[in-house]
């Protein structure tokens, strides 16, 4: 096995796509023009970071990836002063993004970092419940301000009333300062999102590390489990869903959900009686906020959402009221969850015999279930109430560019660098100012054309897990909970990069969830592929997301290509009691839909025992 | 339905600790673990009032107790020996009263009603009181002539000459009335020992089960390499298998008692001996044991191939577990004052990933 990836230098460039590097931040490539930078991008571990981008970068969503970049690596090592753990380093490589560890080389730099982190974190921690209430309203405020925002074309001429109030401020400016705004208010989010994160997992790996020291080998699902068990803002969306199939059947309505109508011309005949209009207005109440949930993860402005798109909530409605005729039960059993998870932690608690490992025990427990709220919450938050407001904002300015010539087809503006659009906005109103012709109709048409070429191009291509040198001990908090990366995951996807073929039908993940099933693998790469789904086949894709909820009323199982015991799909189908494999690296490419294959959460293996 | 004290069998179901005095410890403790929810081989016991009405309706019963006088008296080995042979001839010879034999054997013919024609079945010595590995078990025994028979040997082995001198010696009387306990012989698919702690290294958060094809003996003398599973006994999920080689099982020859080893078929030796379910039964067992009982356990167990699952596990032995029990506890974790100190502490560590 080799014990090096390759080198983040010798990536070749995909042919055709010479010069991509311009479609990013200068900084974010891999370069070799200062040796001391080279030698260093050399010598560290490059993830790719599949988890949060399966697909490649669209220049403008790369944002939340700078804004992450910032906002976490600023917590590890400005704010916190996380001993041995600077932030988290990024690049792109052929229009994937690669992230990188930092650790802090001098051991007595560690030393001294450690009576300030004692007294930064020491605070968070002990005002947690304080402080989380303060961010709940912070992040209430951003989410006002962004709601509020709205971008229209500039006018033919200011309105009267700019004249008769004495405004003195011209369109384009509130334009260009609004669009300033509006990327702000982006990054301000994202500052708040990285307020308790790296904590919350410093404080759930202490658990895990707690775990395995006094019962070893015990799983981290198992650890997860006695957390577990609170009412996340995560499940809200889909217990609404779940509300509003069961309010339909006691109204009596039911069966007009089950005509093969889409979502409008269904509101419409809805609409039209009493019942009916009883029932939308529960939905309307349900919409805001909990149906700013993203069709995907959040991440990319092509994934819409709900209340973008009301298809997605209605089909998941219509299986809810069918499930709930065949008279089974639906939903999250909290009771039963909140029992189990007292009972597994009262269990293990009442195996150790010494007040040390007892008190270590405790300790882990209550900080791993002080934060799991805030790790589980904070998701719905940003990801998505937050994000499908943005996504919606920027999709005005992009139409209002459209709309000026800039561009030829919707969503050309995202394949702009966000600083671009500034430049693009600033060339459009300084043209609509002076009433002279913009340069960018001619400019931008051309650019984002061969733009979208390299980008089909970097489909195409598969991003190595990993690239540069593993280091001997990974002491980053989200390194080790969100990625999933342990000694074994590294291990198996060193050898899998060298000697892929030594065992086709079988595919090394992590555990996610316990349990053996054997069934028909269905691959989807989105959820809206969800109706192909058939009853007990296992879904294979390379990460969920609340959008997927529908499918766990019906999978015998699911694998994913990337993520950790923390991972959305592993969360979820602990809560389902479905088994799990994550972390497989590349199991939507390995397997295909309708093979035979056996999975087991309990050793992270999948085997493909018949192809289709 | 007769008084328990006055009936000639008892079901193991109707049996509980206290019960020693009518059926011996053995069948008595039986009748508890199945009260306890711990699964037995199913089966029935021969009440000590059997084996004295025995006695009594043949007639022999005035002539061994007269053997040796008075009847709790030191005797000589040579004295001994004599009675012995004299008991046993008499109990072995005569004839069963029907009344006894035919409850007897209506119990079996349930059985076999139940498991299969000729059903073989165990016939165990079970005293009242401790007589540690002085009396007779019979293996595989096989239909109605030669169940009556071994039911009259296990009666009789309480007449053996070791047995006789432990008597004697601890002031015991000479007569000395057993019951015998019947139950199905397990006909092992796989069997093997569960640990209820991983007797790796002590962690009590886990079950360990070793197991094989066939008899247990492959896996208690070491003859093979059996699966080994490794289950949390909190959850019972089961957290790491691995698979043995298993080339060889221990059967019984038919119709005999003794056993023989044969080949394990390839195919067979790929693939894990036990089913899922079967694991995850076998570790709740395993866990009921050790809460009953009130400490950690090691068990012998077996899968039975004529009853459907669950009902095939069968527990066949249990004693505490010696080795990790008797052990000082230390400490695994570092004492830190609090969570703060704590989080630092695995900050430091980190993973190690080589």
């Amino acid at each position: 096995m080799a014990n090096k990836f390759m080198d983040p230098h010798d990536v070749p460039t995909i042919p055709g796509t010479e010069g991509w590097e311009r479609m990013y931040p200068y900084q974010y490539p891999f370069s070799k023009d200062d040796p001391e930078r080279a030698a260093f991008e050399s010598s560290q571990i490059w993830f790719y970071d599949g988890l949060h981008y399966p697909i490649p970068h669209y220049p403008f969503d790369l944002i939340w990836d700078e804004a992450w970049s910032m906002a976490l690596s600023q917590y590890n090592t400005r704010h916190w002063l996380i001993p041995p753990a600077l932030g988290i380093d990024h690049r792109i490589v052929n229009g994937y993004v690669y992230i990188s560890p930092v650790g802090v080389p001098d051991p007595e730099e560690i030393g001294k970092r450690v009576p300030l982190f004692m007294e930064r974190a020491g605070f968070y921690f002990q005002n947690w419940d304080g402080l989380y209430e303060n961010w709940k309203k912070k992040m209430g405020v951003v989410i006002d301000k962004l709601e509020a925002m709205n971008f229209t074309d500039l006018p033919v001429m200011e309105d009267i009333s700019i004249i008769k109030e004495g405004i003195g401020i011209g369109s384009g400016y509130k334009l260009l300062k609004a669009w300033d705004e509006l990327i702000d208010i982006g990054l301000l989010c994202w500052q708040y999102h990285f307020e308790f994160l790296n904590l919350a997992y410093a404080a759930q790996v202490t658990f895990f590390a707690t775990g395995d020291q006094l019962f070893p080998g015990i799983p981290i699902a198992t650890l997860v489990k006695m957390s577990a068990g609170f009412d996340p803002i995560l499940f809200k969306p889909d217990a609404e869903l779940i509300r509003l199939a069961k309010f339909a059947i006691q109204l009596g309505i039911d069966d007009t959900f089950m005509k093969p109508l889409k979502a409008d011309e269904l509101m419409k005949e809805l609409a039209q009686h009493a019942t009916g209009k009883e029932w939308l207005a529960e939905l309307e109440k349900a919409r805001y906020p909990w149906f700013h949930i993203s069709t995907g993860t959040g991440w990319f402005h092509t994934e819409t959402s709900w209340n973008d798109n009301l298809n997605v909530p209605f089909n998941a409605i219509k299986t809810n009221i069918r499930t709930l005729k065949e008279g089974k039960e639906i939903g999250r059993p909290t009771a039963q969850i909140l029992e189990e998870r007292d009972r597994i932690a009262t269990e293990y608690r009442a195996l150790l015999k010494t007040d040390a490992d007892r008190d270590a025990f405790d300790q882990g427990l209550g900080l791993a279930r002080l934060v799991l709220p805030y790790a589980e919450d904070h998701n719905f938050y940003v990801e998505h109430w937050f994000h499908t407001l943005f996504w919606q904002k920027t999709r005005q300015v992009s139409e209002i560019l459209q709309r000026a010539g800039f561009f030829k087809e919707a969503g050309d503006m995202y394949f702009l660098k966000r600083n671009e659009i500034k430049d693009a906005l600033w060339d459009m109103v300084t043209g609509w100012t002076t009433g002279v012709k913009s340069r960018g109709p001619s400019y931008w048409p051309k650019e984002v054309a061969w733009r979208k070429e390299v980008y089909k191009k970097f489909t195409e291509w598969t991003p190595p897990a990993a690239l540069g040198t593993p280091p001997d001990v990974v002491t980053e908090p989200f390194t080790i909970v969100l990625w999933g990366v342990t000694n074994s995951t590294l291990t198996s996807w060193l050898s899998g990069g060298e000697a892929g073929a030594t065992a086709a039908n079988e595919i090394q993940g992590s555990p996610g969830s316990s349990g053996v099933v054997q069934g028909k693998a269905r691959v989807l790469n989105n959820p809206d592929q969800l109706a192909d789904l058939q009853k007990g086949e296992i879904l294979v894709c390379k990460t969920t997301s609340p959008s997927w909820a529908p499918c766990f009323v019906t999978i015998a199982g699911a694998i994913t290509d990337v993520g950790g015991p923390m991972c959305h799909a592993a969360i979820v189908c602990r809560e389902y009691g479905l088994p799990t494999v994550v972390g497989t690296g590349k199991g939507t490419q390995l397997i295909k839909t309708g093979d035979l294959i056996k999975m087991d959460g309990d050793t992270g293996l999948v085997t493909i025992l018949e192809r289709a | 339905m007769l008084e328990k004290e006055k009936r000639f069998t008892l079901g193991y179901d109707e049996l509980e600790g206290n019960d020693f005095n009518l059926v011996g410890k053995k069948n008595a403790n039986l009748g508890e673990m199945l009260k306890a929810g711990i699964p037995i081989s199913p089966g029935f016991a021969v009440t000590v009032h059997a084996n004295d009405q025995y006695l009594i309706m043949t007639g022999i019963k005035e002539k061994i107790s007269s053997l040796i006088n008075p009847p709790n008296a030191q005797v000589p080995l040579e004295k001994a020996q004599e009675a012995s042979k004299i008991a046993m001839e008499l109990i072995e010879s005569a004839e069963m009263p029907a009344v006894i034999g035919d409850v007897i054997l209506s119990d079996y013919h349930k059985m076999c009603e139940k498991y299969g024609n000729n059903l073989p079945v165990a016939v165990r010595s079970s005293g009242a009181a401790s007589m540690p590995g002085q009396m007779e078990t019979y293996l595989n025994i096989c239909g109605d002539k030669d169940l009556i028979d071994y039911v009259k040997k296990c009666w009789s082995s309480a007449y053996n000459t070791e047995a006789i001198m432990y008597r004697m010696n601890k002031g015991m009387e000479f007569l000395f009335n057993i019951g015998a306990g019947i139950p199905k012989m397990v006909n092992s698919r796989v069997s093997g020992i569960i640990f209820t702690i991983n007797p790796i290294n002590g962690d009590m958060s886990k079950i360990s089960i070793d197991a094989s094809y066939g008899l247990g003996e492959a896996v208690v003398s070491g003859l093979v390499t059996p699966d080994t599973y490794l289950i949390d006994k909190i959850t019972l999920d089961i957290i790491k298998i691995i698979k043995g080689s298993k080339e060889i099982q221990c059967v019984y020859r038919e119709n005999a008692s003794d056993i023989v080893q044969t080949e394990v078929p390839e195919e067979k030796r790929r693939v894990n001996c036990l089913s899922m379910e079967e694991v995850k039964e076998l570790a709740r067992v395993g866990k009921l044991i050790e809460k009953y009982y009130g400490k950690a356990y090691d068990i012998e167990f077996g899968v039975d191939a004529d009853i459907p699952f669950p009902h095939n596990i069968i527990i066949l032995q249990v004693r505490p577990e010696s080795v990790w029990s008797k052990k000082e506890v230390a400490p695994k974790t570092e004492v830190a004052k609090d969570p703060m100190e704590r989080l630092l502490g695995v900050m430091l560590t980190g993973v190690k990933l080589k």
